[in-house]
């Protein structure tokens, strides 16, 4: 969207109440979703949970192709189809709600390269665990990638994606990376968060901010999600302030809902925190 | 650590020591450290180590080309910038490296060698200057199409064409790239206190080409200028660190100054224009006359009159 066109539609959007029936749209939670995408999804849910704002999660096949921007998840409020996480903040900052006008302008800045860390670091190295990874891509990513498709289409769509995947990887420079060292880079990542969180309940204190959604998607999926090993997730345990603070996001915003866990449990992921 | 390190990169203009990005992190952190490096500024990326541009050659790892890993290394070689960092300051050093690559960089990217104003003026022209016959030919092109290809994977976008709508969206993110730096600076010398660490020659790396080269699409420049303590910083590190390369730049500037556009290019090009022209319509009077369809009639000759005739006639049979 122009500049012009998206001050438009931020100016209707302002004018818009949040309406009852709005819906975040992810790929099948069974079958299809993978880490990369499921974390993400919890991302935004989490998000719009701690803006108090109730959304419906609807599972489709063909997220992927509904969004406008290509990514998953994205949500649909009213009339407006919005995707991925920055969007989807700036959207509701229109609405009226933010997690973090309060913040001063360095603490801004902080929170803002946070976020890009975590989408640099641990997003990429989840889609390189993915894709770049033969045994994972075979065992796991592309049978779950291309279930809802029947043959000869769900080869091709797996194919493609590993393909585009791979490119990418090439293109910043991580394809020349083995494994182990992207285990290791997970790992500072999982350091520097812990070092800004230290002792403090969120990672600005008293109240939590869209970094924090994003920490607790990544980070809660990555621990619940089974792979053909536990090493990902073994790299984040070892870090105990991170492991509490998904506990506690986990206490605060989704266990209101008794019985079905809303936090994404499926055959794929292990349920709840261990 | 003995026999010092030898780094190549690409050669320096516009008062910078090298008008790579990623060049110029590596020299800003070595000399921030304190490494002894033993600099090759070439112009021939098929001359490095690797193939490509910056190449840290070491004896006992081969060559490592890439920023990070060429830090990591000096590191190892105890020329660490960011010993007295803290925990916390550690961590916002990823954060903010982060925050480069994933807001600033594409821009970066799009204004010198996307933007067809930008290109074509500045960036190919320096290119194919600078590099050595024939590469010359081969070279600028190839770097714009894989720069083009590196922009459209990292947006997830196949099809993506250069324009005022892309442009716009790259630039928005890069202005508050820019704005979240300042802010973060604020009066400070350099990002963790008085002495510079591993983020100052990043940041540095990725602010100083938009400030010195001189572009015709300049809008991220302007912005730029418009933040006084980022344009401080990066001068007080040219001034600091760099002393000689920024003394270079006045005399590159007069050059520029007398209507640089086609300064080079015209003479030669005129010159071989009008020579052409001038072979071709002699070419073709002579062939004209020696077939006879131009005949030259003169005077006092007889003989030479009637053999044109003579030829005239042959011609008309």
């Amino acid at each position: 969207m122009s500049l012009a066109a998206e001050a438009f539609v931020s100016q209707i959007a302002a004018a818009e109440p949040w309406p009852e029936k709005a819906t975040l749209y992810q790929p099948l939670k069974e079958d299809q979703i993978l880490l990369s995408d499921s974390a993400s999804s919890l991302a935004v849910q989490t998000f719009l949970r701690m803006c108090g704002l109730p959304v419906q999660v609807s599972c489709c096949a063909n997220a992927e192709y509904m969004s406008p921007s290509g990514k998953v998840p994205f949500i649909h409020v009213g009339n407006q189809v919005v995707s991925e996480l920055g969007p989807i903040v700036q959207f509701i900052k229109a609405k009226g709600h933010s997690l973090s006008d309060w913040l001063d302008d360095v603490q801004k800045a902080e929170m803002k390269a946070y976020m890009e860390l975590v989408n640099n670091m641990l997003l990429t190295a989840e889609l390189y665990i993915q894709w770049c990874d033969d045994y994972t891509a075979t065992e796991i990513s592309r049978p779950r990638y291309s279930s809802p498709y029947s043959w000869p289409l769900n080869h091709i769509l797996a194919y493609q994606k590993q393909w585009e995947v791979r490119r990418k990887m090439n293109a910043i420079g991580w394809s020349g990376k083995s494994l182990e060292q992207v285990y290791e880079d997970v790992s500072q990542c999982c350091q520097a968060l812990s070092q800004r969180l230290g002792t403090q309940p969120y990672f600005f204190n008293k109240q939590p901010t869209e970094l924090d959604a994003l920490v607790f998607g990544h980070l809660f999926t990555i621990l619940t999600t089974q792979l053909t090993n536990d090493e990902l997730a073994e790299k984040v345990k070892s870090y105990t302030n991170l492991l509490s603070f998904c506990h506690r996001v986990e206490q605060t915003y989704f266990k209101e809902h008794d019985g079905e866990s809303q936090s994404g449990s499926s055959r794929h992921s292990k349920g709840s925190l261990p | 650590m003995a026999a010092p390190l030898e780094l190549f990169c690409w050669k320096g203009d516009y008062g910078l020591p090298s008008v790579d990005v990623d060049c110029l992190t590596v020299l800003a952190y070595a000399k921030f450290a304190g490494a002894p490096l033993k600099v090759h500024k070439i112009t021939n990326p098929w001359r490095s180590p690797t193939g490509t541009l910056p190449a840290l050659k070491t004896r006992e790892e081969g060559s490592i080309s890439q920023p990070s890993k060429i830090i990591i290394h000096l590191r190892k070689q105890k020329y660490n910038a960011d010993y007295d960092l803290s925990a916390k300051e550690g961590a916002d050093t990823l954060a903010f490296v982060s925050l480069l690559e994933e807001k600033l960089l594409p821009a970066l990217i799009y204004t010198l060698w996307i933007d067809s104003k930008n290109y074509v003026d500045v960036t190919r022209r320096w290119y194919a200057e600078n590099i050595s016959f024939p590469l010359n030919f081969l070279l600028p092109n190839r770097m714009h199409c894989q720069q083009l290809e590196k922009l459209r994977l990292v947006r997830g976008d196949p099809v993506l064409e250069p324009g005022e709508q892309l442009e716009k969206e790259l630039y928005r993110d890069a202005f508050e790239c820019m704005t979240l730096l300042s802010q973060r600076l604020g009066s400070q010398k350099f990002f963790f206190g008085d002495s510079p660490s591993s983020l100052d020659a990043y940041v540095f790396a990725h602010l100083a080409p938009l400030l010195k080269i001189k572009l015709p699409n300049g809008k991220l420049q302007q912005h730029l200028t418009s933040l006084n303590n980022l344009q401080q910083y990066c001068t007080n590190i040219l001034a600091l660190y760099f002393p000689s390369d920024a003394r270079e730049a006045p005399g590159r500037k007069t050059h520029a100054q007398p209507d640089s556009s086609d300064l080079d290019n015209e003479p030669h090009k005129r010159r071989n224009q009008v020579l052409s022209v001038l072979f071709a319509v002699g070419a073709m009077l002579g062939y004209a006359i020696l077939t006879g369809i131009v005949s030259i009639k003169r005077e006092r000759p007889q003989l030479k009159n009637s053999g044109h005739d003579d030829g005239d006639e042959e011609d008309e049979d």
